[in-house]
């Protein structure tokens, strides 16, 4: 256990200026979002009011109050977002295949390290969840204090205050990143922890047989997948809906476990039997 | 001992160890001889689980490897096994960090041995002073048995001098060497046991000193009659 959290924090150190990096994108880029959004609206309001004359209430009807589902719904919102999601997406094989690959074969010090190679693949693991939890919890940390720019920047009659909870649920999009209930939460992340699992054991197909671990890889990904979909499978085409909704869902994530634990198990196995440097 | 029993190994079809056996033992330096691609590298990686062997087996004194045995048995490869962008001390401290067997003194002693400075980042180093920080960070283990992997490889001969002077140190006293290398005249007169490798197979495994005191022959010389015929 020692050994796995030393090897968590190393891993993570591994990463940390490019993530701190990233987060200081998603602020700026989020804030700066909040700041131009809030002006143009305003010169916009400023215009059709002031200049063309337009009655506030016909232009509140038109144009709506200035709220920050206008700021979330833009490029500067989304786009430091997709850098993250995109970011991590590439770190999940970057993990792995860094350490075999250049001058420095840093796998050799990795793979004789007096501990378990699970701990090595559980680090790694570990060490993508931090990341994308510490991207949600950085995100909700954002929310209010972008709410207070908004109330600093447009007048209370001009906008309308929305909770961080209000905001979310008004974006599928944001609700898949930031569920808003608990479970939801947990099918979100599961499924999400599932996959990069499978992805990891993929990698480890690959590094152990080469080219046709490549094959190998996608096999494997395929049956977990065909296992995964078995109960929805079953449900559809051979017993007619037979079960409720909630079993079902229990089902799935009976399913999720199975095939988290199988992947987890077979990466283990390549690792102490089959891995080459 | 370490005991390397009939092992095969194939890289797709081509079998590259075809039923390798030999012994080391603590207290001696083995040296596995042969031309490129002979499988000297394999049989390390082998030894240490660093690639799976299709048949055979390997034993440290008397069991399989496993997590612990990496406390009683380290590698040293031809290539630096840190990342560039750490500081020989930060190498040492993870080192420390992972290893019971880590010997904080030794390792002292050593970065004054190869005149060495803790500050140095290692993708500032130059060929040969990686080489030494590679080694100082497999001797600067309380292990039983070090495997070196063409620890001369491309380096100057000061370096080279350098390294070898280590051999004939208290640094590897009472443990068990198994070294490849092309170099052999560097390390000739320190080598115990010899085995000698070609197309995947012992040629020939024989005690160096032996042939030096009975037949008068050096290594080189056994070896040039061996690979003639």
């Amino acid at each position: 256990m020692k050994r796995y959290l030393k090897l968590v924090n190393f891993e993570f150190n591994r990463i940390a200026k490019v993530y701190f990096v990233l987060l200081a994108i998603v602020l700026v880029s989020q804030f700066a979002g909040v700041i131009v959004e809030s002006k143009s609206y305003l010169k916009e309001a400023n215009h059709m009011i002031y200049e063309e004359l337009m009655p506030k209430a016909e232009f509140f009807l038109q144009y709506g109050p200035m709220s920050l589902e206008r700021v979330f719904a833009s490029i500067w919102f989304f786009g430091p977002i997709a850098l993250c999601i995109g970011v991590v997406a590439f770190y999940i094989f970057l993990i792995w295949y860094r350490d075999w690959f250049g001058k420095n074969t840093f796998i050799y010090r990795l793979l004789m390290l007096p501990t378990a190679r699970l701990n090595v693949f559980l680090a790694k693991l570990t060490t993508i969840l931090l990341m994308t939890l510490g991207f949600v919890a950085f995100q909700l940390i954002l929310f209010p204090i972008e709410s207070t720019i908004l109330k600093w920047m447009v007048p209370k009659d001009f906008r309308m205050d929305m909770g961080t909870l209000e905001v979310i649920g008004s974006f599928r999009e944001l609700q898949m990143i930031i569920p808003t209930s608990f479970i939801e939460f947990i099918l979100y992340y599961g499924a999400g922890f599932a996959v990069v699992t499978l992805l990891f054991t993929a990698i480890m197909f690959e590094r152990c047989y080469r080219i046709k671990g490549i094959l190998l890889g996608i096999g494997y990904g395929f049956l977990a997948v065909v296992l995964f979909f078995t109960p929805i499978l079953i449900q559809e085409f051979l017993q007619n809906h037979y079960l409720y909704p909630s079993e079902l869902l229990l089902l799935e994530i009976v399913m999720g476990l199975i095939v988290t634990c199988c992947s987890i198990w077979t990466s283990s196995y390549l690792l102490k039997k089959k891995i080459r440097v | 001992m370490i005991e390397v029993k009939d092992i095969t190994k194939k890289f797709g079809r081509k079998e590259v160890l075809k039923g390798v056996s030999f012994t080391a033992n603590k207290g001696e330096i083995t040296c596995l001889i042969g031309i490129n691609g002979v499988g000297k590298t394999t049989i390390l990686n082998a030894i240490m689980a660093l690639t799976p062997i299709h048949s055979g087996q390997i034993l440290i004194n008397g069991e399989t490897i496993k997590k612990e045995s990496f406390e009683k048995i380290t590698f040293i490869p031809d290539a630096i096994t840190m990342l560039p962008n750490m500081r020989i001390s930060d190498a040492m401290e993870f080192m420390d960090d992972f290893y019971n067997s880590w010997n904080q003194k030794r390792a002292t002693e050593l970065l004054g041995f190869f005149k060495l400075k803790e500050s140095d980042r290692i993708s500032d180093l130059s060929k040969g002073n990686t080489a030494k920080v590679n080694l100082l960070l497999g001797l600067a283990m309380d292990v039983d048995y070090i495997l070196m992997d063409e620890p001369f490889s491309g380096i100057d001969i000061f370096s080279r001098e350098q390294i070898a002077d280590v051999f004939t140190s208290h640094l590897i006293e009472d443990r068990g060497v198994i070294i490849t290398t092309h170099e052999i005249s560097d390390i000739e007169h320190l080598i115990d046991k010899v085995v000698l490798l070609d197309n995947g197979q012992v040629l020939k495994e024989f005690n160096a000193e032996a042939v030096r005191e009975d037949e008068g022959k050096s290594v080189v010389d056994v070896m040039r009659e061996v690979f003639k015929a």
